[in-house]
């Protein structure tokens, strides 16, 4: 097998430092507007600052030894953990089905595949609204069609009771979030090779042993990417909650980052929101950590 | 014995360093920076939250000043948001060291967060200089004064009433508007049984309805009673208090505010009198112009009346809304200006302020009947600080966080009054 060979020519006077100059305009900018707020935040986060006065002083970790007795924080905890259990565990199952369908011999693949991916690109306010809408108690098409076919018995206030409403929240959030998982395993279900299938078939293999002895195995990258990026983006869940319930109703639909906001931006205590928000971004570090090695492993 | 990897080492004594240099912080008194006094110019930023109809208004009578004192000044909005995101937006230019010479803001405890940081300018030299005591509305001035420091000049002075849809209220054989609690709850009933929704109010925010709860309480407690609840001079656990939050559940249960009221915009429900969804709605004179008209409908088929409190003296919900300086402008005296040729009463005519604060500058009749009626009628009476401006944010979501829960049955009108005691005091406490 014949092999190339690349001659690389010595480095360059000052070299040395040519790597570091082709970086520095990306790590100014990446200095200047990641490292340095994030490291302002923890400092804040350690102190009393109510975010618009000129002083404020230092209370060491006292935002963070109050937050276990913050009963909303308990709260956002909670609705934290069901969020991102349900809105990771329904749209990748969701995702993967409707990919395996439009993997196959289906027509209009491609209007079925826009329909799909549509939600995930239809900016947030507008599905809050639109859902909003379709919730309205009175008026909704939610509650107009379960009492046109007789189901009165549940047309309720979904986003006005503590019992429903995150519940509520959390429908059109999986609608928007089926199209991302969708297209990944749409794309990892294409780079199958059919040779696998074929001698699966030749093996006596049913359908259901290719699926789980052929499919699923293959689809392990995807898997990873899907999952990890979705409990990223779980845990940090503010936009749906806050446009559709504004955390409410009382703090029932509090999340962690809404609550961070309250504080910060509505309570004047940014030292305590901060303190919410380096917890955010630690949980979110420790979940990205297995997804940044694995992504590394593969590139090395 | 533990074993250190270099890393690790490393690790321990960065932390240690970072707690060093922590602990050296500790004594208090730290500066944010915040930025230096603007440099003097010729130019203004005047920061407001006005829709597109009403800002142009605003925009044209600015570039008449301009035009008087050979200023340029520049318009900023960001309508609609409420006091939700626009104090967020305004406290974030100031901290950047580029906020706006001038703003609009709420008063009570909206704006006084603005005047308790320094972030606004004292402007007790420029009523002297300009006479604003004597020309504006001595109450009004006092919602815009914090600590004893006169931080804003109100210009708006909104009275909180009723606006009705008459073909409803005809439509239920009510041909005049309640002069007694007792008569509003048969009005209530006589809709109900027409198949009409009496008040449209939504929970979303909290401070919609709440609206309903202050007006019970104030028919319950009454004016003086009243008062000291919301200074925390008295104890909420007690039967007055008890009382309103009963007949506000009275109000969900009977059916009186739309079904499942907690979960609505304030939005969508409010303009629900004009078109025809609720019988009423518990709003300011600003709803004349932003939902009978915007609707282009006539303000002849609508109406206002005071919720009747059966207290003495006869007393609305109200709040004010006026204009700060910068602390740190470095065009305070332009901005005060500014400010007072915006408070004169032709400028308020041409902005066609509806509850303008300025003597001479009462609402038009013929541009706004509705506003100049409730104004003619009510005007004068005096009102009590709206609850979600008499209460700190976190307070005042507290206490609808307690509405919520009574409403949704988790807690009884006398445990919502212990619990509304607890949030007052330790915030009097605070």
């Amino acid at each position: 097998m014949a092999t190339t060979t690349v001659a690389l020519s010595k480095p360059q006077r000052g070299g040395r430092w040519s790597p570091w100059l082709f970086a520095l305009p990306a790590l100014i900018v990446y200095v200047g507007f990641l490292v340095y707020p994030a490291l302002s935040s923890l400092w804040f986060s350690l102190t009393d600052w109510d975010g618009l006065s000129a002083t404020y002083n230092f209370v060491g970790l006292d935002n963070y030894l109050k937050m276990p007795s913050d009963p909303v924080v308990v709260t956002a905890v909670k609705n934290n953990l069901i969020w991102t259990v349900v809105t990771i565990a329904v749209p990748t199952v969701i995702g993967l089905l409707l990919a395996i369908a439009l993997n196959g011999k289906v027509h209009g693949k491609p209007i079925l595949r826009l329909i799909f991916y549509t939600p995930a690109v239809l900016p947030l306010v507008s599905i809050a609204s639109i859902w909003g809408w379709l919730y309205n108690p009175q008026y909704g098409a939610i509650n107009s069609f379960l009492r046109l076919i007789g189901l009165d018995g549940l047309a309720t206030a979904w986003l006005g009771q503590d019992s429903t409403a995150l519940w509520a929240v959390m429908v059109p959030a999986i609608w928007l979030r089926t199209g991302f998982p969708m297209l990944l395993y749409l794309a990892a279900l294409q780079s199958i090779p059919n040779e696998l299938y074929e001698a699966a078939t030749v093996d006596g293999a049913s359908k259901w042993q290719q699926f789980w002895n052929v499919t699923m195995p293959s689809l392990r990258p995807a898997h990873y990417i899907v999952l990890a990026l979705s409990l990223i983006d779980s845990f940090k869940v503010f936009d749906m909650i806050y446009a559709m319930t504004y955390g409410g109703p009382g703090t029932s639909t509090q999340v962690m980052g809404t609550w961070m906001y309250f504080n910060v931006f509505q309570y004047y205590q940014a030292g305590y929101g901060t303190a919410i928000a380096v917890v955010i971004t630690l949980v979110a570090i420790a979940v990205g950590i297995p997804y940044v090695r694995s992504q590394t492993k593969e590139a090395s | 014995m533990s074993n250190f990897t270099r890393r690790g080492f490393l690790g321990l004594t960065s932390a240690a360093a970072l707690g060093a240099g922590l602990s050296a912080c500790t004594g208090g008194g730290t500066s944010t920076g915040g930025g230096a006094t603007q440099a003097a110019s010729n130019n203004l930023r005047l920061f407001t939250y006005e829709g597109e109809a009403l800002l142009a208004l605003l925009k044209e009578q600015v570039k008449k000043f301009d035009a008087q004192n050979g200023t340029t000044t520049t318009v900023d909005s960001l309508p609609g948001s409420g006091a939700a995101v626009y104090p967020d937006k305004l406290r974030t230019e100031l901290l950047g060291g580029k906020g706006p010479d001038v703003w609009r803001i709420w008063g009570g405890q909206i704006g006084s967060p603005f005047a308790k940081a320094k972030q606004a300018l004292d402007l007790s030299p420029y009523y002297s200089k300009y006479g604003w005591d004597s020309k504006i509305n001595t109450t009004a001035i006092g919602g815009m004064t914090f600590d004893g420091v006169k931080s804003g000049v109100p210009f708006v002075s909104l009275g909180i009433g009723a606006w009705y849809n008459k073909s409803l209220f005809a439509k239920a054989g009510v041909s005049a508007p309640p002069k007694t609690y007792a008569e509003l709850e048969a009005l209530n009933d006589k809709l109900v049984a027409v198949g009409v929704t009496p008040c449209g109010l939504g929970g979303k925010y909290g401070w919609d309805i709440m609206r309903l709860f202050e007006y019970l309480l104030e028919h319950t407690a009454g004016p003086e009673l009243h008062d000291k609840l919301l200074t925390g001079a008295e104890s909420w656990d007690r039967p007055e208090v008890v009382e309103a939050f009963t007949l506000f559940k009275k109000w969900q249960d009977k059916k009186w505010v739309p079904e499942g009221a907690l979960g609505l915009d304030p939005a969508d429900i409010e303009p629900g009198y004009v078109q025809g969804k609720v019988a009423y709605t518990i709003t300011g004179p600003w709803t004349e112009a932003a939902a009978i008209l915007a609707a282009k409908k006539s303000p002849s088929g609508f109406g206002t009346f005071e919720l009747p409190t059966d207290k003495s003296p006869a007393r609305h919900s109200g709040f004010v809304e006026g204009y700060m300086i910068n602390a740190k402008s470095g065009n305070a005296d332009k901005a005060a200006a500014l400010i007072d040729f915006l408070v004169q009463p032709a400028t308020q005519k041409a902005l066609q302020i509806s509850a303008s604060t300025v003597k001479g500058a009462e609402p038009d009749p013929k541009a706004l009947p509705l506003s100049a009626e409730w104004a003619q009628k009510y005007g004068g009476n005096p009102f009590y600080t709206i609850q979600d401006q008499a209460f700190p944010k976190k307070q005042a979501d507290q206490y609808f966080s307690v509405q919520s829960d009574l409403l949704q049955g988790s807690v009884k009108p006398d445990g919502a009054a212990k619990k509304m005691q607890e949030i007052v005091s330790a915030w009097a406490k605070s």
